[in-house]
This record gives C-alpha cells, sequence and structure tokens, in this order.
C-alpha cells in the first residue's frame, strides 16, 4: 500500500466540467507522494445536443483510460472502490463545474457603500449576472423597481442590510418591494431568495418571503459596519447555484452523487489553492491568481490567506470574445501582433471565434489573434480587479497591481500555448506585475481541481502544487521609475553555489535574462539605479535571498509600466520579436 | 469526441419547443397549423404596476392597515374606487388613482397593474402543433428543407426565397436590389456593403440569407428591421457549396428565416426552413455522433473556411499543425480533391 504521511493515499479523478471542455484529470501517489499523472478532455455537454453532462464526463474519462491503461470505466459507468490498495478505478472523485449559464441574480441592500457594496462583491465571487440592484437610495420609484425585477426574471435574488443590531424597519421596507415583486411572478418561475441581512430580522423575513419562494438565511454579511463576513455566504451561494444550475442542466445531480458531494463551483476550487499559497508568503506580499475560460475570468487575489476573488462572467476567450470586445477598443489587441495582417483580418477572427468557441487558431496569424485577446481579456478583468486589493499592500507605481510574490495563471488560452515564452509573455503583458514575482503556469490547468480535493485529502492538494504539474516560469524582477529608455536602471549580481558571478547592468527597456535551471536556488543583490523602484522603495535594493530559478531563470522586465509599444507596424514587430527574441535565447 | 453538427437537409422532420419564460396562455391547440408570424400564447409579464401604499394613506402600521384593504388580488377597480378604509364622510381612505387590477398585497401595500401589455410568444417556425403544455407552450413540427447558420440578427419572417446573382460567391450590393425584391428572402454569397442592407430596408425585403457578412456591418444588420441569416461567419467566404445547391433547388419557394440567437445551451440555432407539401415524414435527425472516416464535414476556419470535405483518416493528439499547437485531427479530402490536416475541434459534421 502507497502511503503519504503515514495515511493511506488515496486515487482520485477530478472532472473540471467548463462551457466548451470537460476534462478528467488523474491523481495518484507515486513513491509516497502525491502526482497528477494523466488527462482526458473532451467537449463539454452541457447543453444541446446531449443535454446531459455525463455525456462529456464519459468521454473525457474514456480518454483518461486509453492514456493510464487503467481500467476506470465499468458498464455503469466510473468505478469507485474503498480501497487504496486497488488498481481499477478510483477511490474518490471532485468536480468542479463552470459551464452553463450565469445566474440571473438582483442584489438588493440599504447603503450602496456598505451592505450592496458586500452583496455585489458576494454575488461577483460566483458564475453569475448581476442584472439588477437597488438600495434604499435608489431613485426609482418603488414600482418601477419591482416591475425592473419581474422583467429580468431573475434565478436569485440576494437581500442585505442592517448590522445585526442596526436597520431593520428599512430592511423590512426592501424586502416587501421584493414580495410583492414575488407576488407578480408565477410560482414555478419564483427566483430564490438569499438573506444574508441583520440576522434579528431573519423571523421577519420568513413570515414574509418564506412562503413564496425558496428562501435562504444565512449569517449577516455585514454584522457590524466595520466588518465583513462573506464565508458562510459564499458557501451557501456555492449551494444556491448548484440548486438552480441542477434544475436546468441534466446531469449535473448525478455528478455531486457521483463526486460524493465534492461538487464546487470551479472559481472556488481556484480560489481556494490561492488562498493556501498566499498562507506560505510574507505579507504584505501576496499570492494572484488568474484563471482565463472561454466564458469566464477568475481573478483571485490573497493576502496572508486573506482571499479577495472575482468571477468576470462574460469575459473570456470564447464565448466571453463578446464581452470583452464591448469593452476594447481595437487597437488594445492589434498593439500585440507581431504579424502585419488587416483590421478585418482581426476583427473577424474575434467576432468568429465566438460562433465556434471550441475551434482553435488555424495559423500563426489567427494565434497572434486569439493569445493577443487572452492578454485583453486578462487586461481587462485585472484593471477591473484594482479596487479589491488591499490598500495596504505594496505599490511600487500607483494604479497598478499590488507586489505579488507569486502569480499562478490558469486557462488554456495561455497554458497551450506552443511555446513557453509565448505564456510568459501574455502572463507579463496582460498583469505588468510590480516588484519580484515568481509566475506559476498551470500548465494542465489543475488549480481548480486541485483546491477542490484539498477537501477530501489536504495533503494530495500540497503534495500536487509542490511537484512540476506547475511550471515555475521563472523569478520577474520588474523595476519601475522614470528612466530613459536604454539608460542603466540596475546593478544585480547572483550569488550562487557560494560563488559569486559577474555584476551585470540592466538597461531600461525590453528584457534581460540571468540563467538559473528550475529548482536551483541563488542570491541576488540587486541596485537600483536613477531611483527605480523594485518594490522595495525608490532607489532601494540589497539583498534578495533564495530565489529560485524557472524555466527562464531570472527575468528582468525593464520594459516599464505600463509596458509601451510602437504604434507603427514596424517598429511594433522589432520590439515583439525583440522581448520574445529575449526570452527564448535567440 | 462528440461532434458539432450543421444540418443542410433537404427532406426533414424538426420540432421546436416554444415555451412562454413565465405562465401564461396558451392560445392553438394540438393538430392546430401555425405560421411563423402566429402568436401562440402569451404571459402577462410586461405589465406596469403602481404601488399604493395603505400604511400611509391610512396612518396605520403594516398589520393594521393590512386589515382595512378591501379588495382582493385579481379585483378589476375603476378610478377613484376606494382600495382601502372605512367608507363615510371624513373618513381616511385609499382611492385608486387609476383604473386597473389589484396584483399583489404585502404588508398594506397594493400594486395595482395600470397596463395591460402582455409578452407574447411567436410560433417561429411553421408547421402543426403536435403537442400542448397547458400555460407554458408548444411543440411545432414542422416536414422541410431545414438549413442552419451560424449567427442570426434574431428577427423572423417568411418570404418567397430569390437567389441573387448565379453562385455561392454572388455578392450582395445595392444596385441588384430594386423594388422587384419587395417581400423576397434574398440569398447571396457575401454582403460587405452598407447601402445594400439599408435599400433593404427600405424596399423592404422579407429577410437575408448570406453566405458571410463584413464584420463592420455587424452593428448594421443588429438594426435592420429584417432577419438575416449568416451560413459561414464574418469575413468574406462564399456560401457553402452543399446549402447553395439545396437554396437553388427551392427558387421561390415560400421560406420561413427564422434568424433567432444561438443558445449553446437550448441549441436553438438560426435556421432556414422550407416547408415541403405532400411529403414523407422522415425520423428525425442523428444528433450525438462522434467523428469517423467517411464523414462529410465543414471546416469552420483558416484556410479554407467555409469548405467541405470528407475525413479520410483521424490523426492522433499529438499531432502538429501550421498554427504551433498540437491536437487530435484528421486528414480530410476537400472538395477540390486536396488533402489537408485539421484539427476536430476545427470540423463541424453536415448532417
Amino acid at each position: 500500500m502507497s502511503e503519504s504521511n503515514g495515511k493511506p493515499s488515496l486515487s482520485l479523478v477530478s472532472l473540471e466540467i467548463g462551457s466548451v471542455n470537460t476534462r478528467a484529470q488523474f491523481f495518484d501517489s507515486v513513491e509516497g507522494r502525491y502526482r497528477f499523472l494523466a488527462a482526458g478532455e473532451a467537449h463539454s455537454t452541457v447543453g444541446s445536443p446531449a443535454f446531459d453532462l455525463n455525456v462529456g464526463v464519459l468521454d473525457a474519462l474514456t480518454q483518461l483510460q486509453e492514456t493510464t491503461g487503467r481500467q476506470l470505466l465499468s458498464d455503469r459507468g466510473l468505478l469507485i472502490s474503498t480501497d487504496p490498495e486497488d488498481t481499477i478505478g478510483v477511490n474518490a472523485v471532485t468536480t468542479t463545474f463552470s459551464g452553463g449559464t450565469p445566474l440571473k441574480v438582483v442584489t438588493a441592500g440599504l447603503l450602496d457603500g456598505v451592505s450592496l457594496k458586500s452583496v455585489n462583491k458576494l454575488v461577483n465571487t460566483s458564475y453569475s449576472h448581476i442584472v439588477e440592484t437597488f438600495g434604499l437610495n435608489d431613485r426609482r420609484s418603488p414600482e418601477n423597481i419591482i416591475d425592473a425585477i419581474c422583467q429580468h426574471l431573475p434565478d436569485l435574488i440576494v437581500l442585505a442590510g442592517g448590522t445585526n443590531r442596526g436597520a431593520s424597519r428599512s430592511v423590512i421596507r426592501l424586502a416587501n418591494y421584493l414580495a410583492l415583486a414575488l407576488n407578480l411572478i408565477p410560482e414555478k418561475q419564483r427566483p430564490a431568495v438569499l438573506f444574508v441581512g441583520n440576522e434579528n430580522l431573519q423571523e421577519e423575513i420568513d413570515n414574509l418571503l418564506g412562503s413564496l419562494t425558496e428562501l435562504h438565511l444565512v449569517h449577516n454579511i455585514r454584522p457590524s459596519l466595520d466588518q465583513e463576513s462573506s464565508a458562510p455566504a459564499e458557501a451557501r451561494l456555492a449551494d444556491i447555484y448548484f440548486s438552480i444550475q441542477s434544475r436546468k442542466l441534466g446531469g449535473l445531480e448525478q455528478l455531486r452523487d457521483l463526486s460524493a458531494g465534492h461538487l464546487h463551483p470551479g472559481a472556488n476550487g481556484f480560489g481556494r489553492v490561492i488562498r493556501f499559497l498566499s498562507t506560505v508568503i510574507d505579507a504584505p506580499k501576496g499570492m494572484l491568481g488568474v484563471d482565463i475560460g472561454a466564458s469566464s475570468i477568475t481573478v483571485a487575489s490573497a493576502f496572508a490567506g486573506e482571499l479577495e476573488m472575482r468571477v468576470y462572467a462574460g469575459l473570456g476567450v470564447g464565448r466571453g470574445l463578446t464581452g470583452m470586445i464591448a469593452e476594447t477598443h481595437l487597437q488594445q489587441i492589434t498593439r500585440w501582433l507581431p504579424f502585419d495582417v488587416s483590421d478585418d483580418f482581426v476583427l473577424d477572427y474575434l467576432y468568429n471565434k465566438p460562433l465556434f468557441p471550441h475551434s482553435l487558431p488555424a495559423t500563426p496569424e489567427e494565434l497572434a489573434v486569439e493569445q493577443a485577446a487572452a492578454r485583453q481579456a486578462m487586461r481587462l478583468a485585472i484593471g477591473k480587479s484594482l479596487p479589491l486589493f488591499p490598500a495596504d499592500a505594496i505599490y511600487p507605481l500607483p494604479g497598478t497591481v499590488p507586489w505579488f510574490d507569486r502569480i499562478l495563471v490558469s486557462g488554456s488560452a495561455v497554458t497551450r500555448a506552443p511555446r513557453l515564452e509565448q505564456s510568459l509573455l501574455m502572463i507579463l503583458d496582460a498583469i505588468q506585475p510590480v516588484g519580484i514575482t515568481t509566475i506559476i503556469l498551470d500548465q494542465n490547468n489543475l488549480a481548480s481541481s486541485v483546491g477542490a480535493s484539498a477537501e477530501i485529502d489536504p495533503l494530495m492538494a500540497v503534495q500536487v502544487l509542490e511537484s512540476n504539474a506547475f511550471v515555475n516560469l521563472g523569478t520577474i524582477i520588474s523595476p519601475v521609475g522614470a528612466a530613459r529608455s536604454g539608460s542603466p536602471i540596475l546593478r544585480i549580481q547572483m550569488l550562487r553555489d557560494g560563488q559569486k558571478e559577474p555584476v551585470v547592468e540592466i538597461k531600461e527597456g525590453g528584457f534581460s535574462v540571468l540563467p538559473l535551471a528550475p529548482g536551483k536556488v541563488a542570491d541576488l543583490y540587486i541596485h537600483p539605479l536613477q531611483n527605480v523602484n523594485i518594490g522595495l522603495g525608490p532607489g532601494r535594493g540589497g539583498w534578495v535571498r533564495r530565489v529560485v530559478g524557472g524555466v527562464f531563470g531570472v527575468v528582468i522586465d525593464g520594459r516599464g509600466r505600463p509596458v509601451q509599444v510602437p504604434t507603427s507596424f514596424n517598429r511594433r514587430q522589432e520590439t515583439l520579436e525583440a522581448w520574445h527574441n529575449a526570452l527564448s535565447g535567440m | 469526441m462528440l461532434a458539432p453538427i450543421t444540418y443542410i437537409q433537404p427532406h426533414a422532420t424538426i420540432r421546436r419547443p416554444r415555451r412562454l419564460s413565465v405562465e401564461g396562455e396558451v392560445l392553438v391547440s394540438e393538430g392546430d397549423q401555425v405560421h411563423s408570424g402566429d402568436v401562440i400564447a402569451r404571459a402577462n409579464l410586461a405589465a406596469e404596476h403602481m404601488m399604493l401604499d395603505a400604511t400611509r394613506a391610512l396612518g396605520l402600521n403594516p398589520e393594521r392597515a393590512s386589515k382595512m384593504i378591501q379588495r382582493n388580488v385579481g379585483e378589476k377597480v375603476d378610478a377613484g374606487a376606494i382600495i382601502a378604509g372605512r367608507r363615510g364622510v371624513g373618513a381616511r381612505q385609499l382611492r385608486s388613482p387609476a383604473k386597473g387590477t389589484i396584483a399583489a398585497i404585502s404588508e398594506g401595500q397594493i400594486l395595482l397593474q395600470v397596463s395591460d401589455e402582455r409578452a407574447e410568444l411567436h410560433a417561429r417556425v411553421p408547421g402543426e402543433v403536435i403537442d400542448v403544455e397547458a400555460g407554458r407552450g408548444v411543440v411545432i413540427e414542422c416536414v422541410c428543407a431545414w438549413v442552419q447558420g451560424v449567427w442570426g440578427n434574431g428577427r423572423v419572417a417568411d418570404g418567397i426565397l430569390h437567389l441573387v446573382g448565379n453562385g455561392a460567391e454572388q455578392i450582395l450590393t445595392a444596385d441588384q436590389i430594386d423594388m422587384s425584391l419587395r417581400g423576397a428572402i434574398l440569398l447571396a454569397g457575401h454582403c460587405g456593403q452598407r447601402q445594400a442592407l439599408e435599400l433593404a430596408a427600405q424596399v423592404p425585403i422579407r429577410g437575408l440569407i448570406l453566405g458571410s457578412l463584413t464584420t463592420r456591418l455587424l452593428p448594421i444588420a443588429e438594426k435592420v428591421p429584417y432577419p438575416i441569416l449568416v451560413m459561414e461567419g464574418f469575413g468574406t467566404g462564399p456560401m457553402n457549396a452543399d446549402a447553395f445547391t439545396l437554396f437553388s433547388d427551392h427558387k421561390q419557394a415560400q421560406t420561413t428565416l427564422n434568424a433567432q440567437r444561438t443558445d449553446p445551451i437550448s441549441g436553438e440555432r438560426p435556421e432556414v426552413i422550407i416547408p415541403l407539401k405532400d411529403a414523407g415524414r422522415p425520423p428525425q435527425p442523428i444528433e450525438l455522433q462522434t467523428f469517423r472516416v467517411g464523414q462529410n464535414v465543414r471546416l469552420l476556419n483558416g484556410e479554407y473556411k467555409g469548405e467541405l470535405g470528407e475525413i479520410v483518416s483521424l490523426l492522433p493528439a499529438s499531432t502538429l499543425y501550421a498554427s504551433g499547437l498540437r491536437a487530435p485531427g484528421a486528414e480530410v479530402e476537400l472538395a477540390s480533391g486536396q488533402a489537408t490536416t485539421i484539427p476536430l475541434a476545427n470540423l463541424e459534421l453536415l448532417g
């Protein structure tokens, strides 16, 4: 029997169901440590014509079985065994889900900056669209608000308001608007209501709304003005999400049974990984995760275990391109293209891709457009997330992301790039990190599954995260300041295996690479010039200890922030190629 | 791997469920013949309301005010009618400010429905009603020649099918549109001219079927009052040969152009329906298929976008393509006889 940390180790299949692809990922113990071993992938069958998620799941499992040579399936489906020594089937299953149409949600709260802000933030951690929001200060008449609710026909209404010793009449007034709206909607189509407000009003809210619809009462999301407590509401929201999706999508209920309840929204699994990784990082630096999907992007940041997450449903690189295009000037995409293609070529690709979201770029030019679009989609999501990052984090430059110690990126638009330097450039161009950051590529798109599997065996999550399933692309040093292009901004000396290496002078503009093999450790002495900031303060440098090498070693991103790309094609091509070549060693 | 399918069928039986989003009233019965523009059901969701506050009008708390409400939900009231309060001179009363219907009452507050606008559900497809779900909707069956598109502007209309020019590559321009096309559903390979779309609206034509549409015309295509369906996608390519041949066989036929939006969950796609009279009822198409050698396919993007071919062999996941990506694929022999290697993700079966 294989053991991990004294416990018998489990074999596990994690099913990851997105709007376009369904993956079956297999984890097992190898030489006493959990490893990701293989994956099968198929089209998701969320909707027509199969109308059953399990068709795609079976397809992915069949592929996985063929790849591993391990018998996973019988004529009754996936074989589940309770014996860790079994060499057929698996011991456990988890499922993460991000397919399906986002929920239509109405939010209501008392004050815009307090309960309404908290409740909107809560809903934005799920695959949802807020279709209507109202509070006490809404200038519309009550009947207009009620008519708007009815016309949207939401899946869910989330009501917040009042601290536990605070407002009650105003909350009841809002609840009464909801009662009137629910009365107007035929019983079978009434949205569920989640009440996350003043806990002392739960009985009254129950009397008012409980007989009209499915009502969920959980702890107050704002128990006091200066305190936010969203964890219970997030957990209940995930339950409600699956409850609603199960009524709409065939096969989800069976998947919940198959997974013995270990069914999570994909974003929640992803967020759990980011939160965990942040706990091993010294504050005030944090951990950032970006998961770019076909129909949504998740941005999760965590500082010392405090997670902030937001799901941008409708923003992505498949059907989500429509949402991205609506918020983008074409030039924000074409600036990343090293090819001389017409704007019409780019537009055609961007508008056709949502029609065939499962399709792959067919030519290098199409690949470049898709990667440019992925940059812009991530950049939009990061831009929208800036208010979520804590004010007391380190900001070497105002208006940018704070200093993240590590950045983990998941999602096939980035991870399936034919060359790793393409993945790294997409990440750096989109996020434009500051300070000193390690970039981790989730090349097998495992993060959500690993987060979900932590519930079954936390050790599995830890050991898989430590394994080479996640690729350390390198440590990126991103000095910011006002230096002129071509002028020296840093002097760096590497201390490796007790040996000092020659001092390297870094100039503003472009990339410089200091080789340091993956897993190798070195110390760096960094001396900023011209008052540039590497995260330690303007002009401040010193020893940076225990820098771990990655695929690209140590990369100095001397392009400044924000990254500027020349507008004329010839200069743009020259610049983009130079950046690419600097990383690829050409 | 399950294969996406686009149907181009000269003789098909299609069934279309049409449901209200909320409960309402179904206006047709099983066995009825319907046209695409017929209203088959309606619901009461689009109504406007006024809120009347008995607590404020009567100066009472919600519990006591509720007891003073003299009307029930569903009751019709005239302007000036007493809604709540005691009768008699000097008594505080809440009177209806308008004619309407009591729609809801809660905690001393009353919603008065003051407009009778209703959400209407149109058939969108012609055919026979073969099933009725009381209060929700129907299933319509149609025996027809049937072609699916990839994009529609959401509108629907019936008309006589008119082919512009001679071939699948025909480009639609304004000088080809005149008053003789009033009421027609036009078909062309491509349109890249704003004036053509706008002139077509002035004639007006009943609809437009295109192989491709210039992407920059999308905002216009969204706005024109007639349905537009695109077969291959955005850009400049022609219509695929199979679809064009089918349409050529039905010149001047009565046609329904249902340019509904694509909904991947429900499976709704824009479609052209040409009802066939006195034709037998073939079985409904098989919808779940995997890629196999010998199948006819359409190429979705790249150099051969919109071309048709046949799968000659299936290729493993390690297959490398011009883009630099690796993925499972197929060797496809194009109609021209040329062979090419395409990722399965970039193929659709022709049903």
